[in-house]
């Protein structure tokens, strides 16, 4: 795909650059520890990893500084032609050859040395093989330094060119240096190009945009072209030529008719002469500028038949003037015009005209009757169309007013307003009068059109259009209507009693209050199930099981131990004084549970059972190269 | 001025700023402090490219100083006299005579039957066997161990054929033999890529030579017939030895200088 941008090329290095980015990338993204007692495979394998990295990088590169830039074929024969103008096409395509042979030495390089790697026996001798290899490689993309940077410069250039479109509409201008093509652009564009009283002060191709007739332009500027043969041009003037050659423009010749720039009009109607071969094929146009200075009537005799010669031709002349802006409107509108007739004609010639013509069709309405209906187009919009082409002065707009008014402006739309009475448009709307609201009273039959709408919406309600769709409900639904309006009513009345319920202290789950037997049948009863012949079922059997009536059990002595629990009623034991006898015996016991802890604490485990073990040294804290720095204390 | 220069054109319309110029002057004078730092402050692999490129840099500029304080004085210029000058009681009168022609050559023809030829490298390491040749154990078993294989660079000519892979003792595998050498002329001081035609010999042992194991100090015989050398006779001169001057095995190349 042609490039017409050329600036996603990458930056091409220099060689030394180059060479330092490859190592030390090489350096940090492969690994660098290997020892002498390693096994022979895994040290080879550490070095031809290197040599083969050095060697994917190096070629990945030059692969990609060969596919960024454009090859001389690919592109549009303007772009080519423009490039061989400037670059030299033999010296590109040789920069781009050594860079090509470079990568194919390199990857060669690389299949060597990792060949020879393999009888490599010793740490050593890899090492050296690897030293080699990188060492060679690098040597090969030293002697590429000119080509680098020549590729670099050509780069940086050919991302400024200019973005011209060689096949949308374009007006071009040339001539003699100084004549006014770059006044011009600047008039008709919003390029800025560099207007100065020497000669070639464009010094190469410049391309503007404007709008007509809602289209798209390009006006490309040019350097000023000379009067000698094609082998005697220079780089300057080589590159208005290919733009003249390669681009189908309209060509816009530009002629000084004051002979300011230095050249009289004989000689500038020769070097059109010499030129005039590559205005073959394109709508021309010759501009006779500086008019303010002089004008064509003005001129002497031969001069003017000059201009006379040339109107029979066919070839239009039109008087300009970029200072005083006169007749460049009219370039403009004639140039376009027709260049826009000649892309319509080359395109008719062509074959794929025949595909859209084929599918568009006129259907013009059959006539009924001998009424005459002409297309009716409102005043305004022929007045508007008139201004359009005439560039008249529109009608001052508010935001002019706000200009000029600068603080003083207030927005006043009132001023637009059709009244009656023409002095009433400033005064002041009131909202309530009287207690009555304004509003109301802006529609005399307003209260009427309440009243009929009113009765609408009876007539509406009668007609039952806001009854909701209830034959259209099967059975089914209705029951289930039914019942969920009961389950609601249950739910208010539930609520309803448990509100009314004085709840004091935390309240227990259902399950711990008992339930009776005779109330759990007669609410199971009141919702509809069967409870007769229950006394089978599991509950009425649990409800036997448990005690219903609890005997109190004689009370007995129990042996009290002598001791300070002696005050406690018979109760259980605390745990550390059931089963010991004497205050030594529990002392005893109390030094034993100590001395078990004692361990316990020491580890600072949570108790008996805790077996987790510390990371106490983390490996992601203790390993691990630094950047800068040493790895002394982490 | 191209289209896209929009900083140019800015600055040939409007100029510069009000202190552009004080601040360029201010920056390129603060660059000498940003050096010093940078050659304080570096540390590690960037700081020994630094250095070494500082160090290069260096001494460049010291030439060129030298260079220029040279051209304000004069001195004296010890080497005026020609290589080769010899004192006028020295001179030989009648050149080289035919007898001392005669006995050079009896002189040449007595050192190369005694074998000792005059070679850059007159002393080089022996290398043992263990170190040229490595043992690959063969048989059902991997027992027997009577072949070997060659670890340094060798050389085997054109026609050479294998022996069939049972019976061959001596493997010397393809990827270390080697059919060019980078050789330098020693006056000339010229390097050439030259075909190698044989292995002359191999001061370690015959055996080597007859193997065409190529190691540092081996005599080989080089195809000259590229540099176009003719002798007094008027032959064209297209094989002369050289002598390897570096380990081949370690840096995957055979460079040798010639044996004028």
């Amino acid at each position: 795909m042609a490039l017409y941008n050329f600036k996603k090329i990458m930056v091409v290095p220099t060689a030394k650059d180059f060479i330092d980015i490859t190592l030390s990338k090489t350096q940090r993204k492969t690994p660098t520890v290997v020892h002498k007692h390693y096994q022979i495979h895994r040290i080879r394998h550490f070095y031809m990893r290197k040599v083969k990295f050095t060697q994917q990088n190096y070629h990945d590169r030059l692969s990609q500084i060969l596919t960024d830039f454009p090859k001389l074929d690919d592109i549009h024969p303007f772009y080519a032609d423009l490039m061989n103008v400037l670059y030299d096409k033999d010296h590109y395509k040789l920069a781009l050859g050594q860079i090509n042979i470079a990568k194919n030495l390199i990857d060669n390089v690389a299949k060597d040395y990792v060949r020879l790697m393999k009888y490599g026996d010793s740490l050593y001798r890899c090492k050296q093989l690897k030293r080699a290899a990188l060492g060679r490689m690098c040597t090969i993309l030293k002697r590429q330094k000119s080509s680098l940077e020549y590729l670099e410069q050509v780069r940086q250039h050919l991302s400024r060119l200019p973005s011209i479109d060689p096949n949308t509409r374009t007006l071009l201008l040339c001539g003699y240096p100084n004549v006014g093509k770059s006044s011009f652009i600047n008039k008709v564009t919003r390029a800025d190009v560099d207007v100065q009283p020497y000669a070639f002060t464009t010094k190469s191709l410049f391309v503007g945009h404007m709008d007509y007739r809602y289209l798209r332009w390009q006006v490309v500027d040019t350097p000023g072209i000379l009067d000698h043969p094609l082998e005697n041009r220079n780089t300057i003037e080589m590159q208005a030529i290919t733009a003249l050659a390669h681009l189908r423009a309209a060509i816009l010749y530009v002629m000084d008719v004051s002979e300011q720039c230095g050249h009289n009009l004989q000689q500038q109607l020769e070097l059109f002469n010499s030129i005039r071969p590559l205005f073959a094929n394109k709508p021309l146009i010759i501009v006779a500028n500086k008019c303010d200075v002089k004008k064509i009537t003005e001129l002497t005799e031969e001069n003017q038949k000059i201009f006379a010669d040339l109107t029979a031709e066919g070839i239009p002349v039109i008087e300009t003037s970029t200072l005083t802006e006169e007749g460049v409107m009219q370039v403009k509108t004639e140039a376009c015009d027709r260049l826009l007739a000649h892309r319509v004609d080359n395109k008719m010639k062509g074959k794929k005209v025949h595909d859209v013509l084929n599918r568009l069709h006129l259907a013009m309405p059959a006539k009924r009757d001998e009424k005459e209906r002409p297309p009716f187009i409102p005043e305004g919009a022929l007045t508007r169309k008139k201004a359009m082409e005439v560039d008249a002065p529109k009608r001052k707009t508010e935001r002019d007013l706000e200009m000029e008014m600068g603080d003083d402006y207030i927005l006043d739309l009132q001023k637009y307003w059709d009244l009656m009475n023409e002095e009433e448009k400033s005064d002041i709307v009131p909202e309530v009068w009287e207690g009555h609201n304004i509003a109301d009273y802006i529609d005399p039959e307003i209260m009427k059109k309440l009243e009929l709408l009113e009765q609408e919406e009876e007539l509406k309600e009668k007609a039952g259009e806001y009854d909701s769709d209830e034959e259209s409900e099967d059975e089914e639904m209705q029951e289930i209507r039914v019942l969920a309006k009961q389950i609601r009513e249950k739910k208010q009345v539930m609520v309803a009693i448990s509100r009314e319920k004085d709840v004091h202290g935390p309240r227990m789950p259902r399950t711990t209050t008992r339930v009776e037997r005779a109330k759990l049948e007669k609410e199971m009863g009141s919702l509809g199930l069967d409870m007769n012949n229950k006394d089978d079922s599991h509950y009425a059997q649990n409800a036997r099981r448990s005690r219903s009536v609890t005997k109190k059990r004689k009370r007995e002595a129990s042996v009290v131990p002598t001791s300070k629990t002696r005050s406690q009623s018979a109760s259980r034991p605390p745990r550390d004084q059931s089963g010991v006898r004497d205050p030594a015996m529990a002392k005893k016991a109390k030094r034993m549970m100590k001395h078990s802890q004692k361990d316990m604490n020491r580890q600072g485990k949570k108790g008996e059972a805790d077996r987790h073990v510390y990371d106490l040294k983390p490996k992601h804290l203790f390993s691990g190269k630094r950047t800068q720095g040493t790895n002394d204390r982490r | 001025m191209p289209q896209n220069e929009h900083i140019e054109l800015h600055r040939k319309r409007h100029g510069y700023r009000l202190d552009h110029h004080e601040k360029k002057r201010k920056k390129e004078s603060r660059e000498a402090h940003e050096r010093s730092h940078k050659a304080r402050k570096l540390i590690g692999l960037k700081a020994k490219l630094y250095h070494k490129q500082r160090h290069s840099e260096k001494i460049q500029m010291k030439k060129t100083l030298k260079m220029h304080e040279q051209r304000k004085t004069k001195q004296k210029n010890d080497d005026k006299t020609p290589e080769g000058a010899v004192p006028a009681y020295l001179l030989d009168r009648e050149g080289q005579s035919r007898a001392k022609v005669l006995s050079n050559m009896i002189k040449q023809k007595r050192k190369e039957k005694a074998g000792k030829w005059e070679v850059p490298l007159p002393k080089v390491r022996a290398q043992g066997e263990t170190e040229v040749l490595k043992v690959i154990k063969t048989g059902k078993r991997q027992k027997k161990a009577w072949k070997r294989m060659v670890t340094k660079v060798c050389f085997v000519g054109d026609g050479f054929t294998r022996k069939p892979p049972k019976y061959e003792r001596f493997i010397r595998p393809m990827g270390l033999r080697f059919k060019k050498a980078h050789v330098t002329h020693p006056e000339l001081k010229a390097t050439f890529c030259l075909p190698i035609l044989g292995v002359k010999k191999n001061p370690s042992s015959p055996l080597y030579t007859s193997l065409g194991v190529i190691t540092k100090g081996t005599v080989v015989e080089v195809n000259v017939s590229e540099l176009g050398l003719v002798t007094q006779g008027g032959k064209v001169i297209w094989g002369k030895y050289a002598q390897v001057t570096n380990n081949p095995e370690n840096d995957g190349c055979i460079n040798a200088v010639l044996l004028v």
